[in-house]
């Protein structure tokens, strides 16, 4: 049995009275692409939030590799090799294409304040290969012609694909993607799911994907977990789960709740 | 070891401005050192408040730390001054520090009010502690001199400050091309996604504390020395506000910004002069004025109208 990448053994999260998630947990392989979905307010994005430190668990804990990170400031995780991106852009808005990437490439040398504030060659060389390293992941993305345009002024599609380029310029060895394919065209959400396909398998990248674009999880996902109301109440194949009655009705029971 | 442009223009200053200040009377010369003075203080906030987006009040507090510790260190061990300002710069930058820990989880107006009631406190440390610091009545600083020798004269004084506002200028720009300066406006934008992509906001918002700091305590330090004299009063509360407005009236965020801001709002009292009566209400409809119609500051306004129109003739020159 191989090691699993990421685990997560029965976690729980409350914010005040409401319980967000319960006793959730989950396996994951390395190199594996989990999809996770769900009706709103089922606890998928909580659940991604407490996996990258955002939001602390009440219960349960968490192993990157075996390794309990449990409580870990998200920064903390993210030097791990957890990275994320979000649901609504969390973009660097005054700050260029290139330099939103600059601040997720993984980290050379430490400079310190004083290198830096002289600006000595050891600083100057650290810079330049942070650059190159950010120009490096921009090309996968085809987002050169951009690098030097200031984020606030990119259209929402390209700016889905500079917070993906971003998150993965740090090499991680998990990405959480909460709805990836939101606000994107049919055509622009195919490509986007072509492009984070290939990119897992040349990273080896293990993938937790939150999406509702069922026709979008039948492409990706090999594996589909499903959450209501905090806990899962399926899992398996993309097919499976399509035909699954308990998930057809938690659906419907949702939209029957929302009409 | 390549130099930029900007750099090269940066030396050419100093020494214009140098060359320049051979000429000019006791007077003008003390009006340029205060300018430069408040452009030293002005960098640090800018760092603080415009790249790091942490609202502070209490940045002459740091000021007046700066300008005590060394004047205290002059007078009563017998240190030079460049070895007092120094000392103090350190000694404010760990106060900014310990400032730091407690309020870098506050936000927005939490942090300002905090900052506030941090400026109160050293300012009632400075009026009660009247054996050491004077108190209200204020503080004479010896004057500064190398090496035992002759006190230096106001020229020498005015070509210390000047080296040093240059050097600051140099130094700022050098920290907002790095990783740390990027981090600095990542974690105003985004704390979230700055956490989330490994930058430690925790620790980025107490650098910029410490930085701020340290700048303002240089500033102090070489005001105590310009001025010769410094009382509780120079550090309060108006002193504090008159520096968020260096910021925003140059351009928040921006080393040009700070340049600008701190240069023109200094030389504004002077041109006002003529009509004393109205200065007061006249520097505050400029302050309006400017909040109102160039929102983004002088910096911005000189970049869209001065230096891109330049930049793209040149440009174009060498295509052609």
């Amino acid at each position: 049995m191989t090691l699993a990448r990421l685990t997560l053994e029965k976690i729980a999260v409350r914010f005040g009275g409401l319980i967000a998630v319960r006793d959730l947990s989950l396996s994951l392989a390395p190199g594996e692409i989990r999809g996770l979905i769900g009706p709103n307010g089922a606890g998928k994005t909580t659940a991604v939030n407490a996996i990258s430190g955002v939001v602390p668990i009440e219960q349960g804990r968490i192993f990157l590799d075996g390794d309990d990170v449990s409580g870990l400031a998200p920064h903390e995780l993210s030097r791990k090799g957890i990275a994320r991106t979000f649901q609504h852009v969390e973009a660097f808005g005054d700050m260029t294409v290139l330099e939103n990437v600059m601040i997720g490439v993984a980290r050379h040398a430490p400079v310190s304040l004083w290198s830096a504030a002289v600006g000595t060659p050891f600083a100057r060389r650290t810079e330049l290969a942070y650059r190159k390293d950010a120009l490096d992941i921009l090309k996968l993305f085809e987002l050169e012609g951009y690098q030097d345009t200031v984020a606030s002024e990119l259209p929402f599609g390209l700016l889905k694909r500079m917070d993906l380029a971003r998150a993965l310029a740090s090499r991680p060895k998990i990405l959480l993607l909460d709805e990836p394919t939101s606000g994107m065209s049919e055509s622009e959400a195919d490509s986007a799911i072509q492009a984070v396909r290939r990119l897992a398998e040349q990273f080896s990248m293990t993938l937790l994907v939150i999406e509702h674009n069922m026709r979008v999880m039948m492409a990706l996902a090999d594996v589909v977990t499903v959450m209501q109301q905090g806990a899962v109440i399926a899992e398996g194949t993309p097919h499976e789960i399509q035909n699954d009655p308990v998930v057809i009705a938690a659906y419907l029971g949702d939209e029957d709740a929302d009409a | 070891m390549k130099i930029s442009p900007a750099t090269w223009f940066g030396v050419v200053a100093v020494g214009a401005f140098a060359i320049a200040g051979s000429f000019m009377g006791s007077y003008p010369i003390y009006l340029l050192s205060l300018a430069m003075i408040n452009i030293i203080s002005a960098l640090g906030l800018n760092l603080l408040t415009g790249n790091s987006g942490q609202i502070s009040l209490c940045h002459s507090s740091f000021m007046a730390l700066g300008a005590y510790v060394s004047a205290l260190l002059t007078s009563m061990l017998g240190l030079p001054f460049w070895v007092a300002i120094p000392c103090a710069v350190l000694i404010a930058a760990c106060l900014g520090t310990l400032l730091s820990l407690p309020t870098r989880r506050l936000r927005g107006i939490y942090l300002a009010l905090a900052t506030l009631g941090f400026l109160q406190l050293v300012q009632i440390t400075l009026e009660e502690m009247s054996e050491l610091t004077g108190g209200v009545r204020g503080l004479k600083v010896p004057q500064p001199t190398v090496f035992e020798g002759q006190p230096l004269n106001y020229y020498s004084i005015y070509l210390v400050v000047l080296v040093v506002c240059g050097l600051s200028i140099l130094v700022t720009r050098n920290l907002l091309a790095s990783r740390i300066g990027r981090e600095l406006n990542a974690v105003r934008t985004s704390p979230h996604a700055s956490q989330a992509l490994g930058v430690s906001v925790d620790r980025v918002k107490l650098i910029a504390f410490a930085l701020a700091a340290g700048y303002a305590g240089l500033a102090g330090g070489l005001l105590a020395v310009v001025v010769g004299f410094i009382d509780p009063n120079e550090f309060g509360v108006s002193a504090a506000l008159k520096q968020i407005t260096f910021i925003v009236v140059g351009g928040l965020g921006s080393v040009m910004g700070s340049v600008l801001g701190a240069t023109v709002l200094s030389a504004l009292p002077e041109l006002l002069r003529p009509v004393k009566e109205y200065s007061d209400v006249i520097y505050a409809l400029i302050l309006l004025g400017f909040l109102i119609f160039v929102p983004r500051g002088l910096a911005a306004s000189l970049e869209h109208f001065v230096m891109s129109p330049i930049r793209k003739r040149v440009g174009r020159k060498t295509l052609s």
